[in-house]
């Protein structure tokens, strides 16, 4: 397997690459393999990782010295995971079982933090990462999750944190009864840049999935959403959908919104769907004519809106874990 | 009956440069209800709607008064935390926005100062939302969104006993309940009228059975054509409304 720096750069022609370049996303010149510190786990145990031959995943584990195992068995769990330093990495293996949630929440001055996460689940997880890094931070993430026969993965995002973000999320519906439902609510503000491409592979039949992306984009912010959604050839009987919704708060921000399809079977369920708007004029009077002033209402619609991308995460103490990082988040903006 | 509350003298008002409301004076004291009727679109909306300052709405002439005050310049929520309240005929939803957390933001920014605080305002809600036979898991949901019609309803008739207004205007309030419904929410409208002025919009007799009107209006063409007591809604509900047109 090539490893890096040998793996060639990749073009922006590629879809994963066209918001947020390799060249954007390394820490330092693309040539070069800086030194980084490990990120600090709240929990877990010493484990190894393989490399890969894709130029993220390969760059981290390149980097990281640390790599580190997470079993959990019918149990909620906080993970911390400290970054510090100038560069910053680590890899973590989750497995899982039974029935699970698990929050995983990143934390840190770290100008520039590598995470990469594999994760298997068997049974039903519910996870939810929280980009909570110092705002003036660089974040790569690279995940790659399988999941197993009639299992269900609840994957959540909230992204708050970091300048400038590129989260590449995989997943894998390998066995039939497979379930995943994914939802990323992601708060621009500033210049804040924050790109999530998530692919999510249905390779065999009776296998279900769903997308939910909301991105609130204020100030002159960037948001990038790109799907790629594969249905391989004779997954008969997958469901699947992808939506993609931006909620433009000023005109200086931006939206990205591109969901994609790959069906190869023939007896499947595939919607797609994407949408930007302004805030909803008849959402602001209502409020309005209940005492809330413009800025009190529309705090308010922008909390609904990111907090409705995990509408479908049924776990509801993962959701209320959710619901107030979020409000600490927009307390602290609005209080500056 | 009480002091004169609101005072609408004279008024036109327009959509999108089209002319709805053409010459309106109407006044409303503290304690009387106050009931308009009329065809669809003969601008019964338009004018609460204009009273609660929607921007859409746009006054050309005339003025509205809310304690002696012209509420022109005044902003929406002003005029919610003045003490005025809108039953919407098809209220907002807002996903992701959880009634209870919405219910409590409301309370604290029209009641101020005098806000219950959240033990006080638990046992409120309790109160009303069991008069309202409405179940707990309601402060749940996310607001209107999925709501059946009747349950839009029943939630603005809860925010209405939650808010106390001085003017309540209910706009169409009884359409889409089914006959324990309309019970249920015309006891909410009794319970705050005899400490404010109501202004409901109404198309059927149905709900004036239960909420007894001083003053019947109907409205035609954007204009009130006649007024009366409460046998005039029988009248029209017997004679509909070409009687009454020039």
């Amino acid at each position: 397997m090539m490893q890096y720096p040998q793996i060639s750069i990749p073009p922006r022609s590629e879809h994963l690459w066209r918001y947020t370049p390799w060249r954007r996303i390394h820490p330092t010149k693309v040539e070069e393999m800086p030194m980084a510190d490990p990120i600090n786990f709240s929990t877990g145990e010493d484990s190894v990782m393989d490399d890969s031959s894709e130029i993220g995943r390969s760059f981290i584990h390149s980097i990281s010295k640390v790599c580190n195992l997470v079993t959990i068995d019918n149990e909620h769990l906080e993970l911390d995971l400290r970054c510090s330093g100038h560069i910053c990495a680590g890899e973590l293996n989750l497995v899982s079982s039974g029935k699970s949630s698990l929050i995983i929440r990143v934390s840190g001055d770290a100008g520039w933090t590598g995470l990469r996460v594999i994760g298997e689940v068997k049974g039903t997880l519910s996870v939810a990462l929280i980009n909570d890094l110092a705002e003036d931070g660089h974040l790569l993430r690279c995940e790659d999750w399988t999941v197993g026969r009639d299992s269900t993965l609840e994957i959540s995002t909230l992204s708050v944190g970091g300048i400038l973000n590129k989260s590449d999320i995989r997943i894998d519906l390998k066995l039939n009864g497979a379930e995943v439902r994914t939802g990323i609510a992601s708060n621009g503000h500033k210049s804040r840049h924050d790109d999530h491409h998530i692919e999510i592979q249905h390779s065999v039949g009776h296998t279900n999935s769903s997308l939910v992306m909301h991105a609130a984009c204020g100030g002159a912010s960037h948001s990038v959403g790109t799907g790629l959604l594969t249905i391989c050839e004779g997954a008969d009987g997958s469901d699947a959908g992808q939506v993609f919704r931006n909620l433009l708060l000023s005109e200086k921000a931006r939206a990205e919104a591109i969901p994609e399809l790959e069906v190869l079977a023939d007896d499947v369920k595939a919607a797609h769907g994407a949408a930007s708007a302004p805030v909803d004029s008849e959402q602001i009077h209502y409020l309005a004519s209940r005492g809330l002033n413009f800025e009190e209402a529309s705090t308010l619609i922008v909390e609904g809106f990111l907090m409705d991308a995990f509408r479908q995460v049924r776990n509801k103490e993962v959701v209320e874990t959710l619901r107030t990082r979020l409000l600490v988040h927009l307390e602290c903006l609005i209080k500056g | 009956m009480g002091d004169e509350l609101l005072s609408i003298d004279s008024l036109h008002v327009s959509v999108a440069d089209t002319e709805i409301i053409k010459g309106v004076s109407l006044k409303i004291s503290i304690g009387e209800v106050h009931a308009i009727m009329g065809r669809n679109g003969s601008g019964k909306s338009t004018l609460v709607n204009a009273i609660m300052g929607h921007p859409a709405y746009e006054i050309t002439s005339g003025t509205i008064k809310f304690n002696g005050v012209d509420v022109e310049e005044m902003e929406v929520f002003e005029r919610a935390r003045a003490g005025m309240f809108l039953s919407f005929q098809y209220p907002a939803s807002i996903p992701g926005v959880q009634v209870g957390t919405f219910l409590r933001k409301s309370v604290s920014s029209v009641r101020g100062d005098s806000a219950p605080s959240a033990r006080e305002f638990r046992k409120e809600l309790k109160t009303h939302m069991e008069s309202l036979n409405m179940d707990k898991s309601f402060l749940a949901r996310y607001v209107n969104d999925g709501f059946s019609g009747g349950e839009k309803k029943r939630l603005e008739i809860l925010q209405m006993l939650l808010l106390n207004p001085r003017l309540a205007l209910l706009d169409e309030t009884d359409s889409g309940l089914d006959i324990d419904a309309l019970r249920v929410v015309a006891d909410g409208i009794n319970s705050v009228a005899p400490n404010a002025g109501c202004l409901l919009i109404t198309h059927y007799e149905r709900l004036l059975e239960h909420v007894k009107p001083d003053y019947v209006h109907v409205m035609i063409d954007g204009k009130i054509v006649k007024t009366g007591n409460a046998g005039l809604a029988s009248e029209l509900e017997s004679k509909g409304y070409d009687w009454l047109e020039v």
